[in-house]
């Protein structure tokens, strides 16, 4: 009689399967989205294993020169001499014994390996805000979208306030109140990404609770929890996929922008944007500074728009079978 | 035969409300006050076309949209003002299937899921198997396999979909069971097995059914007993060889002389409504149907006849006409 | 002879769509043909191909559609030879087409009039024909007069002219009588409405009189009472029935329901996966129903005059078309397959007069 049960959980597990198989089959066929999926999952791995492959005390500036420019060491900006890559035409200021990919930054530390360490610290940025805001805005538009109502109305209203809240000056708000910390920031940005959530679940629902199949489960006796999130959810959890794997990209660029504008909470930080906006001030000297941690930004985000597109394409459900 | 169902002066109206301060400046009185009784084990017909509110009354018996005025009256329960609790038990026992087999269905849940699910709202089973294999035995009953448990409802065809559809209600074991056009999506062949599983399904498990459709001839081939609806009152009730063949309403008369007749050498007499059917935003006053009876008098036009009875047969006229002859009388 | 009265004539057409789930074969092979002044039923369950049919005549098919072969001669000129831009022109002047849907087929920001006043001016010359003639004879040109100078091209004299203002006049008129030849109730008022304030059957008559302004000789009208109710359907048939009088063209009336067909049909011609299986008058269809599917069909539609108990349903299902059953597409649901059925598609032969059937039991 067990045996009966499993047969039905393995059943239904391996139907969920076959579904998801379907998925990957969809993604597959799309030349771009397997190439960015290909480079966003690098970029992940890159980022899990990087503290591992850099020593993180590399970042310290502690032996470093300090912010007054004192080297205790001659070591200055320097482009490799005898690197595969030349950047022609630069002043090289020194000559030593190591090589550096990608050249070093104003405090000559290794700017390939600092681009590494950056990874994690991006990368868990866009994470923890995407992840945070889509959950949050999910949940509140959910609920607004089914309840209908005042709640409804109550809802949108205040999305409406911190829709209006521009992210800069609510992040100038927050560092000036709790200090320029990583933390404080990503309050911050939290704050201000999850409403176009609520509005987008929000259209879900509403238009999914009027399908015929939602009225047959509450014909049968099903409750509104019940059918909210075992039903109407999970079917209309896709457009929020996809915006959130587009947003990942935008968290990586808009803290980048922050970075620029002085909210960089300490400038040693390995952060992309950090490392471009300290060394933007040596542009027409060492222009590698700002190209390759924006080029990886830019890859990174590419990546992850090429995969949210893909996903639109694939999980709409009426492009499927 | 015991009354199953009792239905009395079933009214329901949707608000139209217009303005800043959304005032409710009319009525689009969808289901206007109509009356009558399903008895047990019999197949009671509902026929009418668009704008004849059969589907919002279908909708209003089962609690789906909340009626305006009236009662209704399950097995002697009051379904009108049954709450929570009430409200489920009476859902194992009342159930209904749409008309719509692409969107009644889940298109995340497998039809394991679904079975299962509807199973453990109502406390059916006590333990997983014994809802597994009551799953399967009526998922053999509507005509479908075990292979069929673990698939989505994509994979499948209409047909199927609204035999997924029965399966899912008979799992709670219902008593009656409203049918709103179950078969207006399907094929030709398709509908005539799945109107021959209900009737099977009928004898099987002792059921009532209430069939609503627009399908004149599909109502004929189920019904035991039917009831005409225009504009969201019902202007004839009997049985069914009455109302097909003797009707005693204009509008049932137009409507039955209405029916394409499979038989190219059936000798039918032209006889044509005038006019389009009207929605219930703006009901005429008097008989509702006098601006497209060919018989309307002054009288038809101020009075609203009553749903009278005589013989087992009600209808809602001022007048007994002889279609043939043209004759009337009060 | 049959053949001069003949309109259209369909053979061997074979048309499929490419998907990404396959090549679906939608028309297998399909015969058929069309004679003046008649109405023939189309008549098939979903997935029969009728629609596509209708469409690859008028050469709307959609962009992933690929006709494999066959031909559509349409007044002895193959059709599927011809450019994107002579069939556009032959669906406005010859063609006219009627689909389920009106409202999603009528344009619904413009009024019903500058719709149809728009159909009537595609033909400047006609309307300028008919100003001139109705200044010369003093008397109204309607609509139905403009019907019989199809076929004659008579130009009275060119010398008077005829104003812009005039001419739209003329069109505006036509469209008024027109609308009254549909039985349009209020015809003057309902010009000047939107589609959405109209009833379904008066959007499917206005479809209709958009169809008929051209004058067509050839008529498809798909599913035009599927979505409408019982009373509207009997008016629209009515309406047809008269038209077929009154203007000289021959009609495709495609329909799933049989008893239309009945009601309205000259001829009928059955579909099945991508195929006509049996063509013949209505009455002998009836009455001698030889194809095991047609047969099969009739017996599975509820009668009202003949009651049974159990209607005669279909055993399987409508076959998928992007792995259709070989040979006769209808051999895995036949009670009398043979092995020859599986192996070759049986073709339409006449087995009684008049009377075509494409199945081996009956002939081949």
């Amino acid at each position: 009689m067990a045996k009966k049960t499993a047969e039905a959980r393995t059943g239904e597990w391996a139907a969920r399967w076959a579904d998801i198989k379907y998925t990957f089959y969809l993604l597959r066929k799309n030349p771009l989205v397997m190439a960015g999926s290909i480079i966003a999952i690098f970029f992940v791995v890159l980022a899990l294993l990087a503290n591992f492959i850099v020593d993180p005390n590399l970042a310290n500036p502690s032996g470093y020169p300090d912010f007054d420019g004192n080297y205790p060491f001659e070591r200055k900006l320097v482009w490799n001499r005898d690197s595969i890559i030349s950047w022609p035409g630069r002043i090289h200021l020194y000559e030593g014994p190591e090589q550096f990919l990608l050249g070093t930054d104003s405090w000559g530390r290794d700017l390939f390996k600092m681009i590494i360490l950056a990874l994690p610290v991006d990368m868990e940025n866009a994470f923890i805000i995407t992840v945070g805001a889509a959950a949050f805005g999910t949940l509140i538009g959910a609920l607004a979208g089914y309840a209908g109502g005042v709640v409804d109305e109550a809802v949108l209203r205040i999305t409406d306030i911190f829709l209006a809240f521009p992210a800069l000056v609510l992040a100038l708000v927050f560092a000036a109140m709790f200090g320029r910390t990583l933390s404080t920031l990503r309050y911050a940005l939290l704050l201000v990404w999850w409403p176009p959530y609520v509005r987008l679940m929000r259209g879900q629902i509403l238009g999914e609770k009027e399908k015929g199949y939602v009225e047959a489960l509450r014909a049968l006796g099903g409750g509104h929890i019940g059918i909210l999130f075992r039903h109407i959810l999970p079917n209309s959890i896709y457009p929020i996929l996809v915006q959130a794997t587009l947003d990942f990209g935008g968290v990586i660029l808009t803290f980048s922008a922050l970075m620029f504008l002085g909210f960089s909470p300490s400038p040693s930080l390995p952060e992309l944007g950090n490392l471009a906006a300290s060394g933007y001030e040596h542009i027409f000297e060492a222009p590698w500074l700002i190209v390759f941690p924006g080029l990886t930004m830019l890859i990174i985000a590419l990546a992850f728009n090429l995969v949210g597109d893909g996903l639109r394409d694939v999980l709409d459900p009426k492009l499927r079978r | 035969m015991e009354d199953l169902l009792i239905v009395k002066d079933l009214k329901t109206w949707f608000p139209i409300k217009s303005g800043i301060i959304q005032r409710t400046v009319g009525n689009v009185k969808a289901v206007d006050g109509i009356s009558f009784t399903v008895r047990k084990g019999e197949t009671f017909g509902l026929v009418g076309e668009s704008g004849s509110g059969k589907t919002t009354a279908a909708r209003s018996i089962m609690r789906l949209i909340e009626p305006t005025e009236g009662e209704i009256h399950f097995n002697g329960i009051n379904v009108t003002i049954a709450k929570g609790g009430n409200l489920r038990k009476l859902r194992r026992r009342m159930q209904i299937i749409f008309q719509d087999p692409y969107a009644s269905l889940d298109p995340r849940q497998t039809v394991n899921s679904m079975l299962v699910e509807a199973m453990k709202i109502h406390g059916v089973t006590k333990s997983r198997n014994e809802s597994h294999e009551r799953a399967l035995k009526l998922l053999n009953k509507v005509g479908l396999s075990e292979e069929h448990l673990y698939r989505f409802p994509h994979e499948f065809s209409g047909g199927q979909r609204q035999r997924i559809a029965v399966a899912r209600v008979l799992t709670l074991n219902p008593d009656f069971l409203i049918l709103d056009e179950p078969t207006s999506f399907l094929d030709v062949s398709v509908q005539a097995s799945v109107l021959n599983l209900l009737k099977d399904l009928q004898k099987d498990f002792d059921l009532t059914y209430l069939f609503i459709s627009h399908n004149l001839a599909v109502v004929h081939h189920m019904s035991k007993r039917v009831a005409v609806m225009y504009l969201g009152r019902l202007m004839e009730v009997a049985e069914r060889d009455a109302i097909y063949d003797s009707p005693k309403h204009p509008y049932t008369y137009h409507l039955m002389a209405a029916i394409p007749v499979p038989d190219p050498e059936f000798e039918k007499e032209e006889v044509l409504l005038t006019g389009d059917v009207p929605s219930p935003v703006d009901i005429p006053p008097g008989c509702r149907f006098h601006p497209r009876c060919p018989y309307a008098t002054d009288k038809c036009k101020k009075e609203e006849p009553i749903l009278e009875e005589k013989d087992e047969h009600w209808v809602a006229c001022h007048y007994n006409i002889d279609f043939k002859s043209g004759e009337k009388k009060p | 002879m049959k053949e001069r009265n003949r309109v259209l004539e369909i053979k061997d057409l074979k048309v499929n769509f490419h998907t990404y789930r396959g090549e679906v074969k939608a028309l297998n092979g399909v015969n058929l043909n069309l004679y003046k002044r008649e109405i023939l039923g189309l008549v098939g369950e979903s997935g029969c191909g009728k629609s596509v049919t209708a469409l690859t005549v008028l050469g709307l098919l959609p962009e992933n559609a690929y006709i494999e072969g066959g031909e559509i001669l349409f007044r002895g000129e193959d059709l599927l030879k011809k450019s994107a831009g002579d069939i556009r022109l032959l669906r406005a002047d010859e063609l006219a087409t009627v689909f389920q849907d009106p409202l999603t087929y009528l344009n619904p920001v413009l009024k019903i009039e500058t719709q149809l006043v728009e159909v009537f001016m595609l033909d400047k010359k006609l309307l300028k024909q008919a100003v001139i003639a109705q200044k010369t004879h003093g008397k109204n040109v309607t609509f139905t007069d403009i019907l019989s100078w199809k076929n004659d091209s008579v130009m009275e004299s060119t010398n008077l002219k005829v104003s812009r203002g005039e001419v739209k006049k003329m069109a505006k008129d036509l469209c008024v009588d027109l609308l009254r030849l549909v039985k349009m109730p209020d015809a003057e008022r309902i010009l000047s409405q939107y589609p959405f304030e109209l009833s379904g059957g008066m959007r499917q008559r206005a479809m209709i009189a958009m169809a008929l302004a051209r004058r067509p000789s050839l008529f498809i009208a798909d599913e035009i009472t599927t979505a409408v109710d019982v009373t509207i359907q009997a008016q629209i048939l009515h309406l047809m029935r008269e038209l077929r009088d009154k203007i000289d063209a021959s009609t495709i009336m495609i329909t799933h329901d049989l008893s239309v067909a009945a009601e309205i049909a000259d001829r009928i011609a059955v579909m099945y996966g991508g195929n006509v299986v049996e063509v013949s008058s209505t009455v002998e269809i009836f009455r001698n129903p030889l194809h095991p599917y047609t047969k099969m069909l009739m017996k599975a539609i509820p009668n009202v005059k003949k009651p049974v108990k159990k209607l005669k349903s279909i055993p399987g299902t409508v076959p998928e078309m992007i792995n259709p059953p070989s040979g006769c597409r209808f051999h895995p649901r036949c009670p009398f397959a043979m092995d020859k059925c599986k192996k070759e598609r049986p073709k339409l032969l006449e087995a009684v007069e008049k009377h075509e059937v494409a199945c081996y039991l009956i002939k081949g």
